[in-house]
C-alpha cells in the first residue's frame, strides 16, 4: 500500500442503481412530468356514486330527526260546543227515562208475583172467615127454603138435571170419539212407545 | 350564499317551518360535504351513512349554532369530526398487522370508477399517504377552496400552521405522483 498511486486506480460506481433508472428518467422529462404542477390538474370526483343517493340520505335524515305528525285538533266553536251538550243531555235523558219505564214495568209485573205479606194474608183469612160464615148461614136458610120448594121443584130439577145429562153426555161422547178415532190412527207400536213415554213423565214429575 | 344561510337558519328556527328548512339546509350543502367525506373515509357506504350522521348531528345540535361563524364551517367541522371517528373505529376493526395507509390506498383503487385517470387515482393514493392533518387541510384547501381562516375554525390550528402543512401537504403529493406514474 505504500506504493498507492489513485491514479492508476480503476473509476468504478459501487452504488446499487434502480433497473431502467435512465429510461424511467427519459419518459419523464419527455413526458412533462418532471415540472408536473398540482394546481394545474383538473379538480375532479372519482369515486363511483350510488343511484338516488341524496334522496335517500334525505328521507332517513327526515323520518329519523321529525316527530311523528299528530292527529290534527280541531277548535271549537262554543256555540256549537253548547249545542253538543244540550244534544247529548237531552238524548241522554231520554234514553234514561224510557229505560226506567221499562224497569218500572218489569218491577209491578214481578210485584204481582211477589208472595203476600203476613198482614195481607192474615187479613185475607179473616175476610174468608167472614165470607163462610156468612154462606153457612144463607146454607142453613137456603136449606129450609129448599125443603119447602123441594116439593115444587122435584118435577122440575127432575126435567133440568136429565136435560144436562144429556149436554154433558152428549159433549163427552163427542170427545170420546175423537179420542178413539186420534188413538186409531196410531198403530199398536205406537201407542206402546207413547205409553212407556208417559211412564217416564210420571216419574219426572214424582222427582220433580 | 350568505342570504341563503340567513334563509334556512329562519325556517330551522320555526317549529313549523323546521322540516322544510332541514331540508333546505340538505339541498344546500350535501353534495360538498360528502365528497369532503368520501374522500376522507372513502368507502361508499361509510360515507352515506357519516354523510346522513352529520346532518342529524346538525339537527339535534342547532340550537347550539351562532350566527357568529358562517353555516358551512359549522357543518364542515361537524361532518369532519364524524369522518374521523368512523375511520379511527375502521383502524381499530384492521388487523395489527396491516399498514393503514397501504389499506387506504387499496381502498382507493377498489372505489375508483372505471373510467378514471390513472393520475387522478393516484392523487388520491397519495393524499392517503399523508398524515391526518395534513390530509385535512390539504382536501379542504385544494378540492373545496376554503379560506384558512375557515379551516382554522374547523380544525382548531392557527392559519400559520396549516399553511405550513398545506405547502408539504403538496409537496409530498407532487414527489408521490413523480415517482409513481407511469405513461
Amino acid at each position: 500500500m505504500k506504493d498507492f498511486d489513485l491514479e492508476k486506480l480503476e473509476r468504478k460506481n459501487i452504488y446499487k442503481v434502480p433497473e431502467n433508472l435512465f429510461e424511467n428518467i427519459q419518459g419523464k422529462v419527455l413526458s412533462g412530468m418532471n415540472d408536473f404542477d398540482l394546481e394545474k390538474l383538473e379538480r375532479k370526483n372519482i369515486y363511483a356514486v350510488p343511484d338516488n343517493l341524496f334522496e335517500t340520505v334525505q328521507e332517513n335524515v327526515i323520518n329519523s330527526v321529525m316527530p311523528v305528525k299528530k292527529a290534527p285538533i280541531f277548535k271549537l266553536n262554543w256555540m256549537y260546543a253548547a249545542a253538543a251538550s244540550l244534544a247529548l243531555i237531552f238524548g241522554a235523558t231520554f234514553v234514561f227515562n224510557n229505560t226506567n219505564d221499562n224497569i218500572a214495568e218489569q218491577k209491578y209485573a214481578v210485584n204481582e208475583q211477589k208472595p203476600k205479606t203476613e198482614s195481607q194474608m192474615a187479613y185475607e183469612t179473616l175476610e174468608s172467615d167472614l165470607t163462610s160464615v156468612e154462606n153457612n148461614n144463607q146454607t142453613v136458610r137456603n136449606q129450609e127454603n129448599k125443603k119447602a120448594v123441594a116439593a115444587n121443584n122435584d118435577r122440575a130439577e127432575t126435567v133440568n138435571d136429565n136435560e144436562k145429562n144429556k149436554t154433558v153426555k152428549a159433549v163427552s161422547t163427542q170427545k170420546e170419539g175423537q179420542m178413539n178415532e186420534y188413538l186409531d190412527s196410531f198403530s199398536t207400536s205406537e201407542i206402546s212407545e207413547l205409553a212407556s213415554n208417559s211412564t217416564q213423565d210420571v216419574y219426572l214429575d214424582v222427582y220433580n | 350564499m350568505k342570504i341563503k344561510d340567513a334563509e334556512i337558519i329562519s325556517l330551522m328556527q320555526n317549529p313549523r317551518t323546521l322540516e322544510q328548512g332541514v331540508r333546505a339546509l340538505m339541498d344546500a350543502y350535501q353534495s360538498r360535504l360528502y365528497w369532503h367525506i368520501r374522500r376522507i373515509i372513502v368507502d361508499g357506504d361509510l360515507a352515506q351513512d357519516t354523510l346522513q350522521d352529520t346532518f342529524i348531528k346538525a339537527y339535534q345540535n342547532f340550537h347550539q349554532f351562532k350566527n357568529d361563524s358562517q353555516l358551512y364551517t359549522w357543518l364542515y367541522r361537524i361532518a369532519t369530526n364524524e369522518a374521523l371517528q368512523q375511520i379511527n373505529k375502521l383502524k381499530k376493526m384492521q388487523k395489527t398487522d396491516e399498514d393503514p395507509e397501504y389499506y387506504m390506498q387499496n381502498l382507493v383503487a377498489d372505489n375508483t370508477s372505471g373510467d378514471a385517470e390513472e393520475i387522478q387515482i393516484l392523487l388520491q393514493s397519495a393524499i392517503q399517504s399523508l398524515p391526518e392533518k395534513q390530509k385535512l387541510v390539504f382536501m379542504m384547501r385544494y378540492y373545496d377552496d376554503l379560506p384558512y381562516e375557515e379551516i382554522s375554525k374547523i380544525v382548531d390550528m392557527s392559519v400559520g400552521t396549516l399553511k405550513t402543512n398545506y405547502h408539504y401537504a403538496k409537496q409530498k403529493i407532487e414527489d408521490y405522483i413523480k415517482e409513481n406514474y407511469q405513461k
